[in-house]
């Protein structure tokens, strides 16, 4: 008589800390990316607030208002430069052969 | 912001430079005026720098400069020998406001000067940190 075929069990992780490990890992940057981009969020908002006080009269300087967008246009290309590096990531592991 | 601090730095200095405009500005107009508030003639005014500092956790960090107070110049009042002016006292001298419209012409040269000088700073950190973000692509 034949036997029947053992189902495959699930594979067992290594042990339990290996898994928690790598999800505090990934909550951690992703905090991190959080807060970056509301630095960026908060830096073009003070822009746009000084260059409408500017517009309504209320301040006079022009090297604020014009280094406050400065700042913000730096600030704005580096997050652009880390997205285009997680995107460029994340389509090099999506192409991995498995 | 740490990654901004030179700017902000430069961004007081330029602050700084155009307060002392605006005091330079009063001064050249003044250069006439016989009559104040208090019933003397105008005096220059001269405004004090002051290092500014920023609490950090390592200590006080330098945060660029600030004008503390707007002094007036003590110097005696020049005196011009006009007895037509309603201003003059009884020997017919006017006592005129303290300024030299020369040195002010200078203090406003050197005031642009400076001013432009924190603008370069402002404009070469720009141009480090762009060049910083280049390095990704």
């Amino acid at each position: 008589m034949v036997s029947p075929i053992n189902p495959i069990e699930p594979i067992k992780p290594i042990s339990p800390e290996a898994n928690q490990v790598a999800n505090k890992g990934g909550a951690d940057f992703k905090k991190i990316l959080e807060n970056a981009i509301n630095k960026v969020n908060d830096t073009v908002s003070n822009a746009e607030k000084l260059s409408n006080d500017f517009a309504t009269g209320k301040t006079s300087d022009i090297h604020s208002v014009i280094i406050a967008a400065e700042k913000a246009d730096i600030m704005l290309q580096l997050t652009n430069e880390v997205k285009n590096k997680i995107v460029e990531a994340y389509r090099e592991i999506m192409r991995m052969q498995i | 912001m740490s990654l901004f601090n030179a700017i902000d730095i430069s961004s007081s200095g330029m602050t700084a430079q155009q307060l002392r405009v605006d005091i330079i500005s009063n001064n050249i107009a003044n250069a006439d005026t016989t009559r104040t508030a208090d019933g003397q003639p105008y005096r220059r005014e001269i405004p004090i720098f002051a290092e500014r500092f920023r609490e950090t956790m390592n200590g006080m960090t330098p945060a660029g400069v600030e004008v503390v107070k707007v002094a007036k110049d003590k110097s005696p009042f020049r005196e011009v020998y006009d007895p037509t002016n309603p201003d003059a006292d009884k020997n017919g001298y006017v006592k005129m406001p303290n300024v030299n419209v020369l040195r002010e012409m200078v203090d406003l040269i050197a005031a642009q000067r400076t001013y432009e000088a924190n603008a370069t700073v402002v404009s070469n950190v720009k141009a480090m940190a762009s060049a910083a973000v280049q390095i990704g692509r």
